[in-house]
């Protein structure tokens, strides 16, 4: 492999490798603001300035690859006076008003600012001003804010392939927006603000909620769809204020889905149902798990049983389940659920050109390594076991009785005659298989809500339940 | 179908462009100043036909259009003069000039005269400074300028009005 | 001018019924170059006596012509393209629209020997969109050479075909920048793109792509008419052959487009010898010598040899070739305040230093001239020029900063009289 010599120290680079890159693998973190690794390169924020030995002049180091033999230093005196002088540039039109920006905390700017900016001030002309712009129910635009890096402008035309973002007019008065105030189109447009190096593009699901550095994080997998993108939940205080993406160059890059995103919302709806109930003629009660759990036992025991599986349960769930039945309810029919018309992996696939998947749950793949066949049409069946993660959609079910396990909101309920609350795919460790066939880890961001259990816990315990007691 | 604001003249010379480039979306200067030249500006329902047209989102029409000092994004008069105060012509008095055609038309620099006769604008270097001060009269370059001769010109263009 | 001095293109210039193939036919090279070229001389036999010519760019880089052409690959599958810049967007510079206006055909014929070199099958002439009778009469040009067969498929039987495109740009100085010129020709904004990739590797449409002024292209004619050691030596300095159109124009008693052997005078006789000397009988005081952005001189400077490297020599640059004279009277700070509104509003935006920087300037200079400024601006304002200078993605900061540094450095009281109050603009 090539080398090239930064900061003094040799390192190795492969063809292609900028030098922000290859200046990473010896420690030496370059500040950037337009360079990100998922969209052109146009070395328009300055920067990124390095010195490289023979080269007159500053270079960008988002746009300089790395060569053989190349000597770049990245703290010299002219590479620090260089970025300072970026920096102030920066400032000038900036309102600084971090106290109130929803970025702070995670602000390329305020971050860039304390690593290479002055203490000083020396600008004392009037500040640029725009007004605020809605643009559409995900993200609000503050101009004042912007840095004129054009990330969001290449992400809409290289990724989410809208050229809805763009610059209007030019120089010092240009205005990076939609036009005529429209709303954003793309379905893609959280991205916008996770990009934003400033807080000029805020999500407005997020907008005034929490301060970042408050947040939790727990990087777990989107279960939106059968992509598996990798994301990071942020919570505080067992309630999730915001999903992000996390790279992962196999399967989502750099990006998430408006739809993913956003999914995590029943986790906390007020109207989940939390606590094992039962219907009662017309209305519902709330009822100790151990007098359902023994209804559950003896219903599932006879015959003309159907057990449903969803596929936005874990692996290790579905095992469980299938495992569990062969005591429980050994004649049963173990059929899975999950997205009408995508029963199976074959009918699967791209539903657009980005990310999203027709499978609109996270392991359809994973039911059918475990050989569970498709539901195909109604539920028919005397007793139906509907053992769900949150996100399947739910069959007709036609059954004398009918069991709920698992996430169900309240509109959801009357399928059933009772419900055994589970645990949603914030709340539970597991793996998932995504179209690719890429097993993927769950991990537990979030504590169980009200009274649910796993849904393996919910298994044994129907399994070792005799007339009420709990036998071992 | 949607109405269209542009005239067929506008496609048939289009047309004869099509084939001078590998890619279409070199085509949106050429459809910018062809439109401008049939409306005089560009309303924004232009900008979206020529979009349309060329096959990209109307913002890239926009963005374009925005960068350009020559597109008007705003109506002007029947007669724009753009009087050129850059250096050479800055050197050569252009800025008593522009004071002199404020006055004489009774519009600030960047306005249009009530009867949408005249709009007056401060134009950057036109590059005919060896003749200077010069103004662009529409298409026209007007040279060697100076009072008399700015007098001169605004009263005949009143006058064939 | 000095009567032995030998021109190639003023004595054509003027004369509105100069511009037709009928003159050129006859008083001119009249395709006999293109004949020459097409008829019997390789793609590498041309490039090599534009070389020898020792021609540099006239845009205002002043880049070695024929190394431009021989860094387009030979061997590439992509189309190529020769795309002429006539943006002639330097403040000061008018010598293109004049090779346009009245030697259109000598244009022309450069384009089609240019094009044979670098294996273009489509040039395009990229013109400044102000110039619209310009754009006009090159196109009736271009119209009148094709109807003869001199543009068109298998041009003087040789097999080569040429079309020729004017396209319009529409009132962006940053389209004069080649790579910003790209994108104004591909249907963008006219921002300058990073480099790498160069135009000879990835230019217009992604292809291959040589970009030359007007002038260069102009003078190829010549070259290959008289032969690139003849063009050379019309020069009377070293490595810069030929003539150079200059642009005259500021307080002299006779602006006008002149043309002299390169390096064969220097910038007072120019000045004295083909402008009259400064207008109105006043002094001398400064002269910017290669368009606005060019590091601008005071009257004990200019006895350097007008061409690039003796300008280079005295800190300053040749540029475009566009002198503008200033006189005795004027209000550097002023001037210098028009200058700096100029890169401020022609800033394309893109990057960081030039988009705030440039009008962070203009702020400053504005308060400097309006008495508002504290004593420390004078210094602040440099700094800032120190901040933009070298270090923007084109050129267009290295333009702006610039004559901010060299207006300060060398007329400072002028700067420091505002700042202390002594004196105000009204």
């Amino acid at each position: 492999m090539p080398k090239c010599t930064i900061d003094g120290k040799e390192v190795e680079f492969k063809a292609g490798e900028n030098l922000v890159t290859v200046a990473k693998r010896v420690g030496a973190e370059i500040p950037v603001f337009c360079y990100h690794p998922g969209l052109s390169v146009v070395a328009q924020c300055r920067m990124c300035y390095v010195e490289v030995e023979k080269m007159p002049k500053l270079q960008t180091a988002c746009s300089t690859l790395a060569a053989e033999g190349m000597v770049v230093k990245t703290q010299s005196e002219a590479v620090k006076k260089g970025r300072a002088g970026t920096m102030e540039f920066l400032l000038l039109n900036h309102p600084l008003d971090c106290p109130i920006c929803d970025k702070a905390g995670e602000c390329d700017l305020q971050d860039n600012s304390f690593g290479h900016g002055s203490e000083f001030m020396r600008h004392s002309e009037e500040r640029r001003t725009y007004v605020d712009v809605d643009m559409g129910p995900v993200i609000q635009k503050n101009m004042n804010r912007c840095i004129h890096c054009t990330r969001c402008i290449r992400f809409g035309e290289e990724v989410a392939g809208i050229h809805e973002m763009v610059a209007i007019k030019r120089g010092n008065n240009i205005d990076i927006t939609t036009i005529d105030g429209k709303q954003l189109k793309t379905e893609y447009a959280g991205n916008y603000s996770d990009i934003c190096p400033t807080g000029s593009l805020t999500l407005k699901d997020f907008r005034f909620k929490k301060r970042a550095w408050m947040l939790k994080k727990t990087a777990t997998i989107c279960e939106g769809c059968s992509k598996g993108c990798n994301m990071e939940v942020q919570q505080e205080g067992n309630v999730v204020y915001r999903c992000v993406p996390r790279e992962n160059l196999e399967i989502n890059k750099y990006w998430m889905c408006d739809e993913g995103r956003f999914n995590y919302h029943y986790v906390q709806d007020p109207s989940r149902i939390v606590s094992p109930m039962k219907r009662s003629g017309d209305s519902w009660l709330v009822s100790p798990w151990e007098e359902l759990l023994v209804n559950f036992r003896t219903d599932s025991a006879g015959t003309g049983v159907m057990l449903l599986i969803g596929t936005d349960l874990t692996l290790e769930e579905m095992k469980a389940i299938q495992e569990t039945a062969k005591a429980l309810s050994p004649r049963a029919a173990i059929l899975s659920f999950g997205t009408p018309g995508v029963e199976s992996t074959t009918q699967d696939g791209p539903r657009d050109q980005i990310l999203k998947m027709k499978s609109k749950t996270s392991n359809l793949k994973g039911a059918e390594m475990l050989g569970i066949q498709p539901l195909l049409g109604a539920a028919k069946s005397d007793v139906v076991l509907v053992f769900r993660g949150g996100r399947a959609e739910l069959p007709r079910i036609e059954a004398k009785k009918a069991y709920g396990v698992g996430v169900f909101l309240e509109k959801e309920r009357n399928h059933f005659h009772a419900i055994l609350p589970g645990l949603s795919f914030l709340e539970k460790e597991g793996t998932v298989v995504n179209h690719q066939g890429k097993e993927q880890s769950l991990k537990r961001a979030l504590l169980p809500r009200g009274k649910s259990k796993a849904i393996g816990e919910i298994l044994m315990l129907a399994l070792h339940q005799r007339n009420g007691e709990v036998t071992a | 179908m949607k109405e269209k604001h542009l005239s067929e003249k506008f496609y048939q010379a289009m047309k004869q462009k099509e084939s001078r480039y590998p890619d279409r979306k070199a085509l949106i200067l050429p459809a910018l100043h062809q439109a401008q030249a049939e409306y005089g500006w560009l309303p924004k329902e232009v900008l979206a036909e020529i979009a349309e047209y060329i096959g990209v989102h109307e913002a890239q029409i926009r963005e374009v259009a925005s960068f350009y000092t020559m597109y008007n994004l705003k109506p002007v008069g029947k007669m724009h003069l753009k009087l050129c105060t850059n250096v050479a012509c800055c050197l050569r008095g252009a800025d008593e000039l522009m004071e002199y055609a404020e006055k004489k038309l009774g519009v600030k620099c960047g306005e249009t005269t009530p009867d949408g006769a005249f709009t007056l604008s401060e134009e950057e270097c036109l590059g005919a400074c060896t003749t200077a001060p010069v103004m662009m009269a529409n298409d026209d370059y007007v040279e060697n300028l100076d009072i008399n001769s700015l007098n001169h010109f605004i009263e005949k263009v009143k006058h064939e009005r | 001018m000095s009567a032995n001095s030998q021109t190639l293109f003023v004595q054509h210039f003027w004369k509105d019924s100069n511009r037709t193939l009928e003159y050129y036919l006859e008083e001119m090279s009249g395709y006999e170059a293109a004949r020459k070229v097409l008829g019997g001389m390789t793609p590498d036999q041309v490039i090599e006596e534009v070389k020898k010519a020792n021609i540099r760019g006239r845009g205002g880089a002043g880049f070695p012509m024929g190394m431009k052409w021989s860094f387009i690959p030979k061997n590439s599958e992509k189309p190529k393209y020769l795309v002429c810049n006539a943006d002639e967007s330097e403040p000061g510079t008018c010598k293109d629209r004049q090779i346009i206006r009245y030697t259109p055909h000598l244009l022309i014929e450069g384009l089609l020997i240019g094009s044979f070199a670098i294996g273009c099958k489509h040039a395009y002439v990229y013109i400044r969109g102000e110039y619209v009778r310009e754009a006009r009469l090159l196109e009736e040009a271009i119209e009148e050479a094709r109807e003869k067969g001199y543009l068109g498929k298998n041009i003087f039987g040789s097999g080569f075909d040429l079309e020729i495109t004017v396209h319009r740009g529409a009132g962006a100085y940053i389209c004069g920048e080649e790579t910003g010129l790209l994108n104004s020709l591909e249907g963008k904004r006219g921002e300058p793109r990073v480099k790498p990739p160069f135009p000879a590797i990835s230019g217009a449409f992604s292809c291959p792509t040589a970009v030359n002024n007007v002038e260069s292209i102009a003078n190829v004619p010549h070259i290959i008419q008289m032969g690139g050691d003849a063009f050379a030596k019309l020069g009377k300095i070293d490595k810069s052959g030929g003539t150079r159109l200059i642009s005259l124009s500021g307080h002299v008693n006779k602006p006008g487009v002149y043309e002299v052997q390169a390096g064969s005078m220097t910038l007072r006789q120019i000045i004295e010898e083909l402008g009259g000397g400064v207008w109105k009988g006043k002094k001398l005081k400064a002269v910017i010598p290669g368009g606005s952005s060019s590091p601008v001189l005071t009257a004990d400077e200019i006895d350097a040899v007008y061409d690039v490297e003796p300008l280079m020599k005295i800190g300053t640059m040749m540029g475009s070739a566009a002198i503008m004279v200033i006189d005795e009277d004027t209000d550097m700070a002023r001037l210098l305040l028009r200058i700096t509104k100029f890169y401020a509003h022609e800033s394309c935006g893109q990057c960081t230093p030039c988009r705030e920087g440039c009008h962070w300037m203009e702020s400053l200079l504005h308060k400097i001239v309006h008495g508002e400024a504290k004593t420390t601006d004078v210094d602040l304002l440099v700094d800032v020029a120190g901040n933009i200078g070298g270090k923007t993605l084109c050129a267009l900061g290295d333009a702006a900063a610039m004559p901010v540094q060299s207006f300060v450095k060398k007329f400072r009281p002028e700067f420091e009289a505002y700042v202390k109050g002594q004196k105000r603009h009204a």
